[in-house]
């Protein structure tokens, strides 16, 4: 796969300490990387230096092959796309006025506009001020501006948090649809059930540092214990571990029609994150 | 460096927007106009009462409303989506500047229509008007850049208009303090020394040197304010 993003020994210092250490990663062409860790462990620090808006300690990071610093420049600025978690609209303005100046800052026709405010479920909105806007529908529009000239590479952070479920919701298929249409994704969250349902591949970034690296079903797999949950009809639960003994209590069970459900014990993301970490994502 | 006409428009057209449904900014507009009708009323105060409003209007327009509007930008986290936009450094700040230019250009012509000020020559006061402009406009940039909301940047303009606005009156002093001579060599000092020159008959070539010095003050504010937000695309 073609390498989009490049990350070799990623290291920043605010001062003497230390927000991230020896950060290795590649991102590839067309990939959902997911970029997981709680508040302050170094997601939006890494987000800033790979869109250029700070600077590195030491160590070495390109997109498209070329060094972060270089991203300034207009050809560059046109590929990529960033939804921060801080909004960035003109409150006085209408969600129209806003796009319509990224529009011609991008130069990309007016039409867009219908077409990304229609991806987010918005296009019924599109004369609503910004300051009259509800958290999920500002997060939306912010989503859509990004999307507005259809970037090569996008960078979420945290792109659906504080929002309600059925607004997550919109966010998650929006970000489906630009999958499909082969859009690289680099999302920061701390919420794990988003990032199995989306990201390729998770690293898991804890104090600086990446703990953990690999897709989803692999890191379940690996921290799978082979274990699962009988439920009985009596109400009675089991844990049955891949022994013969548990084979054949659960083959006897089964042949008297007692078991209600069987659950696997396969971990979470989050359960994993815990494991590796010591300690809980928010 | 590159420039998009498009982008700048873009980003004059969207203040423009924003400014006219901003109260706290916009209100400030009427402020020259006010001081225009007042001083006007007393009676014909010649050629430094003219520039003192005209300097007051420099100073309340040009360098607060552009402050206002960089700083806007900032406290909103709006600067840095412009920053992260294919928009070149010389688009942004060329329309963020814009709008300030016309708002100053219209006020000072109607303030000075208002005081009944008829320059002998008009040519050699608009382009000296002109450049006087972009200088404060580049200040207000360069404050709007070093402060990090509205708020701050209101209390922090203060500084540059009442230099702008009364030092001029420190001239008189000259004789006691010498180094009140300086003084001579700022713009609004220079503007006024044109004035009066323009007013004696003066032409282009008379007011040469000072037209020159004031393009050099012009000059220094674009570098500086273009270097300071230079800086400020990396945190």
């Amino acid at each position: 796969m073609e390498p989009i993003i490049q990350v070799n020994g990623l290291k920043k210092l605010f001062g003497n300490e230390e927000a991230l250490h020896d950060v290795t990663f590649t991102v590839g062409k067309g990939e959902v990387f997911g970029f997981l860790g709680p508040s302050g462990s170094g997601k939006t620090t890494t987000i800033k230096i790979l869109t250029s808006q700070l600077a590195q300690t030491a160590g070495d990071a390109t997109v498209f092959g070329v060094p972060v610093a270089d991203l300034k420049q207009e050809q560059y600025r046109k590929r990529i796309g960033v939804l921060t978690d801080n909004s960035g609209l003109y409150t006085r303005l209408s969600i129209e006025e806003n796009l319509s100046l990224y529009c011609d800052l991008y130069n990309e026709p007016k039409t867009r506009i219908d077409e990304v405010l229609n991806m987010v479920n918005l296009s019924g909105e599109r004369k609503k001020r910004i300051d009259k806007l509800s958290r999920g529908m500002l997060q939306r529009v912010t989503l859509a501006r990004s999307l507005l000239h259809e970037p090569e590479l996008l960078f979420l952070d945290e792109p659906t948090s504080a929002l309600d479920p059925v607004n997550s919701r919109h966010i998650y298929k929006g970000i489906e649809r630009l999958k499909a249409n082969g859009t690289t994704i680099f999302l920061t969250t701390h919420d794990m059930q988003e990032a199995e349902e989306l990201c390729d591949r998770v690293a898991f970034l804890h104090q600086g540092s990446i703990q953990l690296l690999d897709a989803p079903n692999v890191l379940r797999r690996k921290y799978a214990t082979g274990s699962m949950r009988v439920e009985l009809n009596n109400g009675q639960t089991h844990e049955v571990t891949q022994t013969d003994e548990g084979a054949d209590w659960l083959h006897k069970q089964m042949r008297a029609k007692n078991i209600a459900s069987i659950h696997s014990n396969e971990p979470t993301l989050g359960d994993i994150f815990i494991e590796v970490t010591g300690r809980k994502l928010s | 460096m590159t420039f998009s006409m498009k982008r700048a428009l873009a980003i004059f057209q969207k203040d423009y927007k924003d400014l006219s449904r901003n109260l706290f900014v916009s209100s400030t507009l009427i402020m020259p106009l006010f001081f225009a009708v007042f001083y006007s009323r007393i009676g014909d105060g010649g050629v430094d009462i003219t520039y003192f409003v005209i300097n007051i209007t420099f100073s309340l327009v040009a360098i607060f409303v552009q402050c206002a509007l960089i700083a806007e930008e900032k406290e909103k986290n709006t600067l840095r989506g412009l920053m992260l936009s294919p928009a070149s450094t010389l688009d942004i700040l060329l329309g963020k500047s814009a709008l300030t230019f016309v708002t100053t250009m219209i006020l000072i012509v109607a303030s000075s229509f208002l005081m009944d000020y008829a320059p002998q020559n008009l040519a050699v006061i608009a382009l000296a008007l002109i450049v006087s402009t972009f200088f404060y406009i580049g200040i207000g940039t360069m404050f709007g850049l070093m402060t990090k909301t509205v708020m701050e940047a209101s209390l922090i303009v203060m500084l540059p208009f009442f230099f702008f606005s009364f030092s001029p009156m420190l001239l008189p002093l000259q004789d006691r303090f010498a180094i009140i001579g300086v003084l001579e060599y700022l713009p609004n000092v220079l503007l006024i020394d044109v004035a009066h020159q323009v007013d004696d008959g003066a032409n282009f070539g008379a007011v040469g040197l000072e037209l020159g010095l004031l393009t050099a003050w012009a000059l220094a504010a674009f570098v500086g304010s273009v270097v300071m937000y230079n800086r400020k695309q990396t945190d």
